[in-house]
């Protein structure tokens, strides 16, 4: 007989993680949308994005958190903005693999940046610890409620500008062809440079909230993270945020119930077994091109 | 009455709601050459991917001689006999015209890490052969000057031609050819004909693809016509010009 | 004199480092150079190999303090060499046949994310499998043959050589494999999978053999690896050595046979410096105080004192490395740009 309250609390774990994820997953394929490589860098924006909160609230620690935030994300979308204009709008006409070799370059460049910035010390948000509130079974925290509730609230501000606005408009077209919709008339590198503004500010977001919960993290997590963030996003179909959202939900319920019920040694490795399964099923768009 | 080397019957292909191949056949006689014809999109290509194994029919077969076809890996239909090439020749072009045809040749015993290493004798006297039965075959095909010069230099029309060089290295029971002189200037495009006649005569069985209609009347000895996906006529060039049924659907459209 | 000396150490072991992650580079070209798969796992071969050399020659667990791995066999140096250099070439290879046989026809991003996926798990099995591997903690009593009897730095020497060696037969046998028309068929299989297909070539079983030849090789360096060290720790298979491997070949030239061993040696050579500009600074700020020592001291002051800060550097060069060869110089110092562009062409 299955333990009910554990499998609840194991659920909610997931749920509580998968917000993370979803938010990162939401802007990686965003971004990929429009650009179309698969962007090894975008853990880094996780982890600039946690930092700078960090280092805001060392230098005022008067300014409250959520302020700290969300300069920190917005400072971060402008970074990504920044990183794609100098690293990889140069050579987009050159195809997916150039691309994506460069950004492990990216990758390395902003990593090493931030440790060489900051130490490879574990640092941590000022969140007050707290115990779990008992509900129906299940324990949480009311940090960890703000959380999901945070990581919702962004995912329906993308929501609302993918469905309501112009901007959500053209880049669902662009995403859909880049050169068709040039064609069509529409600024393509303004939808990608305010993709990338979105898709940044989401991972700066993800990577606060990833600290919230986990901390302390260090500049280098999120490198490893990438992993996870590819899984729920492919798990969802690349490029497709509603996709990516589900995804994030499979993968942060697959971990939890991973670690809870076979070997909590392993967290990470089930995301990895499930993105490696995924990779190797799915028909058509990942098997070699012509056949 | 020749003999029948390729035999498709009720080859089938839907791409979701749209039917590309509509129960086809095709009777492919001995030495001869075979033109199919059909408008945009009559399904010739298609054709073409579900013999070749590119493309996995949802129905019909595919026999050369005895051995079906269908279900096979496109190597190992290669392998059987079955030499094809592309409306848009797909050579390396980061490799030499020689080394395009040398890639070719079946069943090398370089090719194996073991022979590699362990049997260089073996290797070197099997590449010399190589060598001769490229020279002879880029002699063939007037190619013989760019020997050296990377695939990539070369223009259209000597692309086909090496492509349906590499595709003989295979010495293939039939070749299907997919548009072999689109895109390719009047010179070369004689150069072309003159070689497939002469490979027929040689006793090559040859089916091409074809939107040059005096051209197809012309060379081939049956045309096979295709309309959205089926075989709506097949017979000597003769026959085909005069079917009413081909003229209305095909013919009396065309003009080129 | 100690300067010398210790000079001369340097050298030997940057050079005997070099010759490792030139085999490393080799097997990486073999994939991706040649075959045009995209590998972004490689340590996990190195680590495969350097763990089996391991498991093979380490005492047995009763006989280590502190021991929690279970197999040691103990196979005695030196006539053991080549047993545990065979077993890690052969485990390297029985991994990447293992990852290989299902990625392999995966398209190309896709590959790289499986592979990278696939190291992540490896890694994991390796920190957590404490009876095969003994953990974070390592396994540390790896033999280092002959080093007992020739003392030092006369062993330092020899392994250099062995080390060498080794890399060289690998070249030539490589080199001979790429001359031959199993070279020539990976290049034609890099280039269209669909034409080599339609050609009779049963491109799954070349890219397997092609991905599987790499691993092994990367296995072998890793056992070589092994051995000189003298201890296999996870620490030391991370992600960065993947791609430390990857700026070796890409700075040498993908598909140049001469270029992966050409780019081992100067990012090999690169890495190993920032030891020698710390020491080199501490030096010249001792020998001239009051001169060169005060500006050397007053340039470094503005810049993190913490001790990650000259390796983060190191990383990011390595980073820009990737980013400007990109873009500036697709084939590398000794690539064919020929060949390069046609890579990835089929996209």
């Amino acid at each position: 007989m299955v333990d009910l309250s554990g499998l609840a609390q194991a659920l909610t774990f997931g749920l509580i993680e998968a917000s993370v994820i979803a938010l990162g997953a939401v802007g990686l394929t965003l971004s990929y949308g429009v650009t179309r490589f698969i962007n090894f860098a975008y853990g880094e924006f996780l982890a600039w994005g946690a930092f700078t909160v960090v280092f805001l609230v060392a230098i005022a620690p008067a300014l409250p958190l959520p302020l700290a935030v969300a300069v920190a994300v917005v400072a971060v979308g402008f970074m990504g903005v920044a990183v794609s204009g100098a690293f990889f709008e140069p050579i987009a006409d050159r195809g997916g693999l150039p691309l994506l070799i460069t950004s492990i370059g990216v990758a390395f460049v902003l990593r090493y940046l931030l440790v060489a910035i900051a130490s490879t010390d574990a640092r941590s948000l000022p969140v007050p610890l707290q115990r779990p509130v008992e509900w129906m079974g299940v324990g949480l925290t009311p940090v960890q409620a703000v959380v999901i509730g945070v990581a919702a609230l962004a995912m329906l501000a993308i929501h609302g500008v993918l469905q309501y606005t112009t901007l959500g408009t053209v880049m669902r077209a662009t995403s859909g062809n880049r050169e068709l919709a040039t064609v069509a008339g529409i600024d393509t590198e303004a939808v990608v440079r305010r993709t990338w503004v979105i898709s940044a500010g989401a991972a700066a977001l993800a990577g606060v909230l990833y600290t919230v919960l986990y901390a302390p993290v260090r500049p280098t997590f999120g490198f490893g993270y990438l992993i996870i963030i590819f899984a729920a996003t492919l798990l969802g179909g690349i490029g497709r945020p509603y996709g990516a959202m589900l995804g994030a939900v499979l993968i942060g319920v697959t971990i939890s119930v991973g670690s809870a019920y076979l070997s909590p040694a392993y967290d990470q490795a089930y995301a990895f077994i499930v993105l490696v399964v995924v990779l190797l099923v799915r028909p058509e768009g990942i098997r070699r091109g012509t056949f | 009455m020749a003999r029948t080397i390729l035999t498709v019957e009720g080859l089938t292909k839907r791409f979701g709601g749209l039917t590309a191949v509509d129960a086809a056949h095709l009777t492919v006689p001995e030495g001869q050459i075979t033109g199919v014809i059909g408008p945009n999109g009559a399904g010739k290509s298609t054709l073409f991917d579900c013999i070749t194994g590119i493309t996995a029919p949802d129905a019909g077969s595919v026999r050369l001689g005895e051995t079906e076809l269908v279900g096979r890996a496109p190597h190992a239909i290669a392998h059987a006999g079955v030499g094809r090439t592309f409306q848009t020749p797909r050579i390396f072009e980061g490799m030499t015209v020689r080394e395009n045809m040398a890639f070719a040749a079946v069943a090398q015993t370089g090719e194996s890490v073991v022979g590699a290493l362990a049997r260089p004798g073996a290797v070197a006297a099997e590449e010399a052969e190589t060598d001769a039965r490229v020279d002879e075959l880029l002699a063939f095909l007037t190619l013989d000057p760019l020997a050296t010069a990377y695939a990539g230099e070369l223009s259209g029309g000597q692309r086909k031609l090496l492509e349906l060089g590499r595709v003989l290295m295979l010495d293939p029971t039939v070749l299907l050819l997919d548009e072999p002189l689109a895109g390719v200037n009047p010179t070369l495009g004689a150069t072309i004909v003159d070689r497939l006649e002469a490979l027929r005569t040689d006793g090559r069985t040859i089916v091409l693809i074809e939107h040059d209609l005096e051209l197809v009347m012309r060379l081939c000895d049956t045309v096979v016509v295709l309309h959205h996906g089926a075989t709506l006529a097949a017979g000597p060039p003769s026959v085909i010009r005069a079917d009413p049924q081909v003229i209305d659907a095909y013919l009396g459209r065309m003009e080129t | 004199m100690a300067i010398v000396t210790g000079w001369v150490a340097f050298v030997v072991t940057v050079a005997t480092i070099a010759c490792i992650y030139g085999l490393l580079t080799i097997g990486l070209n073999l994939q991706f150079g040649f075959t045009g798969l995209l590998n972004f796992g490689h340590v996990a071969f190195f680590a495969a190999g350097a763990y089996t050399a391991a498991i093979v020659s380490m005492p047995p667990p009763g006989t280590v303090p502190g021991a929690r791995y279970m197999i040691g066999l103990a196979v005695p140096m030196p006539a053991g060499l080549l047993l545990t250099l065979a077993a890690a070439t052969l485990m390297g290879g029985v991994l990447a046949a293992l990852i290989g046989v299902s990625a392999i026809r995966l398209e190309s991003h896709y590959l790289a994310i499986a592979t990278f996926a696939l190291a992540g798990i490896f890694y994991d099995v390796l920190v957590n499998e404490r009876w095969l591997t003994n953990g974070t903690f390592g396994m540390t009593q790896v033999p280092k043959p002959l080093r007992a009897t020739l003392g030092a730095d006369a062993w330092a020497l020899a392994y250099l050589l062995f080390a060498a060696a080794t890399l060289a037969v690998v070249y030539l046998l490589v080199g001979r494999l790429l001359e031959a028309p199993f070279g020539r068929v990976l290049r034609g299989v890099r280039e269209s999978t669909a034409a080599a297909e339609m050609l009779g070539k049963d491109t799954d079983r070349i890219k397997l053999v092609a991905f599987s030849l790499g691993g092994a090789i990367a296995g072998l360096a890793g056992g070589v690896y092994a051995h000189y060290i003298g201890s296999v720790v996870t620490g030391q298979f991370v992600a960065g050595v993947t791609f430390t491997v990857w700026a070796a070949l890409l700075l040498g030239g993908v598909a140049s046979h001469r270029g992966a061993v050409v780019g081992a040696f100067i990012l090999v050579a690169f890495q190993q410096s920032t030891r020698f500009i710390t020491t080199a600074y501490d030096a010249a700020v001792a020998a001239f105080p009051d001169t060169l020592g005060v500006v050397l001291t007053a340039l470094a002051a503005p810049l993190p004192g913490h001790p990650a800060f000259l390796p983060s550097v190191r990383f990011m060069i390595i980073g820009l490395l990737f980013i400007l060869v990109i873009r500036f110089r697709p084939a590398g110092v000794l690539g064919d740009p020929q060949e390069v562009t046609v890579m990835g062409s089929e996209e």
